[in-house]
């Protein structure tokens, strides 16, 4: 199992979200944390905007990984949203995002989170299981995905990187 | 980014302006359809009429989506309604308004998180008044800004024939103040950039953009030009929001001269000013500035809600001999037209406030943002972060900084440390670096120098 399956419940899988905004997709992804994990919507929203502020999260390809620091947090939180419409995002190559892996980490962040985005990263570069994500049917096939991906088999194009 | 605009005045209009170029997505609210119709026609973005805090209104304008707020309308109480419902029922993250009473900027609790949740007030009676009383203390410069809470300072002067540093490199002027460090960041001729460095020579009727550290700069303007007289005495024509605060704020130290054509208003100033005088009359009016020794006058503000009138007042005060002349000008065609010729400055005072606001929509950490030559050239500090991977100034030498042409990095502050660039200062994280642009349009060129990659954490 990979570090991202990790901290990924099988409930915080969405699919075909309908957001017409970055604003939007943020509330929609605090309400999430708030109703499985507790966590305030306006704390993840605001550490959310906070870091997008710094520069986009937004990878390219249609990706974003917007993370934040949560006070409080003791480990790390993971959420998948699929987008039924792409939205705007400010990414590097200018295209809309609409796979958006968001990420929570506690205030006092460690290396282990660092090699979690990186590992996202890392994910997200291969261009199969991208299109498997937007092509899956369901919320369980797309967290079945994510946790089966395994960093060293990601194809030749990550090999090359 | 999505940026709702309520109002769409002087202010609305030039932050529209200013914004609709670099890809962000623009909403302008007023009940004034004309006005609206005529922006519009100008700049490609969206309108709204209605009534800018009637939540239906906002809704209509897109607030669902909008990153920022930005309610600049003429009314205080709209501007921080309007503000109030957009974080309570829409949940915008940023909003900023212009706030002009300074009742509502004296307690911190109206204006915050339990208040009417604004996260930045700009009162532009406030921002004008700062930048003429910089006038008054460095009689040298066309505009002093301040960076880096006020350890750096950027200068404006304009180079006149017979100067100290006409005609010679730039270099000069180290050898010259030896135990000072400075920067040329920008020199505009003729309206034109040039790209300046340690060869450029330094022309008659250049515009000479200068850093240095806040404590160096009488020393620094001294050598760009022969110092000038110190200013003691003011004549201030208009005695409205802004003439009212710039008579308060320097009446101690200087010799200060008000004059309003309305008795009452008069009335109402000699009740609020200590020393300064108080004359009822017009700025205009040639016998009453003779009268009031006018040719004896080192700076003559005009500052009424009249562009024509300020305009007149100060070319009349000019060819009456008052030494420098200051005149608010709202319409931008008048400013190109009139400042360097007889007036000496025309502050436009939508550009003069904008730049505020504008450091919230830059993308980075940005701090301050100075907007210059009527909004052609900006001047921004911002934070860096990350490391060599993560963002393309972190831990790199001047030198090694691929930036683009046009962008000039002057200085670096680092606590409490200021630094002038050269080809060799390694930039560090968490540095506030200020950085020169001449021209907007590479702006988000600048924008991404300073933005950290997506896995910054």
């Amino acid at each position: 199992m990979n570090l991202v399956a990790k901290l990924l419940p099988p409930g915080n899988v969405v699919l075909d979200l309908p957001v017409s905004s970055k604003k939007r997709l943020f509330e929609q992804i605090g309400l999430l944390f708030e109703n499985h994990h507790g966590i305030a919507r306006n704390l993840v929203f605001d550490s959310l905007f906070d870091r997008e502020r710094l520069g986009s999260t937004g990878l390219g390809q249609g990706i974003a990984i917007p993370h934040g620091r949560i006070k409080g947090l003791k480990d790390a939180l993971g959420a998948f949203v699929r987008l039924a419409q792409p939205v705007p995002f400010d990414a590097p190559d200018g295209k809309p995002v609409s796979l958006v892996f968001t990420l929570l980490v506690p205030e006092q962040a460690t290396e282990k989170h660092l090699q979690i985005l990186s590992e996202l990263a890392q994910m997200f570069s291969d261009r199969d299981l991208r299109d498997a994500l937007a092509g899956a049917p369901d919320a369980g096939t797309l967290h079945r995905l994510i946790s089966a991906w395994q960093p060293d088999a990601a194809g030749p194009r990550q090999a090359a990187a | 980014m999505k940026i709702v605009i309520l109002g769409a005045g002087q202010v609305g209009a030039s932050v529209a302006e200013s914004l609709v170029s670099e890809h962000n997505d623009l909403t302008v609210v007023d009940l004034d359809a004309t006005r609206l119709r005529a922006l519009q026609d100008r700049l490609d973005l969206r309108t709204v009429t209605g009534s800018a805090s009637h939540p239906s209104v906002l809704v209509e304008a897109g607030i669902e989506d909008a990153d920022l707020l930005v309610a600049v309308t003429q009314s205080d109480e709209t501007n921080l309604v309007a503000c109030k419902i957009a974080s309570r029922l829409f949940n915008v993250p940023r909003r900023i308004a212009r706030v002009r009473a300074t009742d509502f900027l004296n307690d911190e609790k109206v204006l915050g998180p339990e208040g009417f949740e604004v996260d930045l007030s700009i009162c532009p009676e406030q921002v004008l008044t700062d930048y003429i009383v910089k006038l008054v203390e460095f009689p040298e410069a066309l505009q002093v800004l301040d960076f880096a809470g006020g350890r750096v300072s950027l200068v404006a002067v304009r180079a006149y024939r017979g100067g100290p540093l006409v005609g010679h490199p730039i270099r000069d002027l180290r050898q010259h103040i030896p135990g000072v460090d400075t920067r040329v960041v920008a020199i505009f001729r003729k309206d034109a950039a040039v790209a300046p460095d340690g060869n450029t020579a330094i022309e008659a009727n250049d515009e000479v953009f200068c850093l240095a550290a806040t404590k160096d700069i009488r020393q620094v303007m001294r050598e760009l030009r022969r110092m000038d007289q110190p200013v003691r005495r003011v004549m201030i024509a208009g005695g409205g929001n802004i003439g009212l605060r710039l008579a308060r704020a320097l009446e101690d130290d200087y010799s200060v001269r008000i004059i309003d054509h309305n008795k009452r208003r008069c009335e109402m100033l000699a009740a609020k000013l200590d020393r300064a005088l108080v004359l009822n009359g017009d700025g205009t009016d040639e016998e009453l500035l003779e009268q009031e020794s006018i040719g004896e006058m080192d700076l003559f503000v005009a500052v009424t809600n009249d562009d024509e009138n300020n305009i007149m007042s100060s070319l009349l005060a000019k060819r009456l001999g008052a030494r420098r002349v200051v005149a608010l000008i709202n319409r931008r065609s008048y400013v190109d037209l009139l400042q360097g010729a007889q007036i000496d400055i025309a502050i436009s005072p939508a550009q003069a406030t904008i730049g505020k606001l504008l450091a919230h929509v830059r993308r980075g950490d940005v701090v301050a943002v100075h907007s210059l030559r009527r909004g052609a050239a900006e001047a921004l500090e911002a934070v860096v972060h990350g490391d060599r991977d993560s963002c393309r100034l972190t831990g790199r030498r001047i030198e090694e900084i691929e930036l683009p042409p046009g962008t000039n990095i002057g200085a670096i502050v680092r606590g409490e440390e200021v630094l002038m660039a050269h080809h060799d200062t390694r930039i560090l994280a968490e540095d506030h670096v200020i950085v020169f642009v001449t021209d907007k349009k590479i702006l988000p060129r600048v924008e991404k120098l300073f933005q950290v990659g997506a896995r910054f954490l």
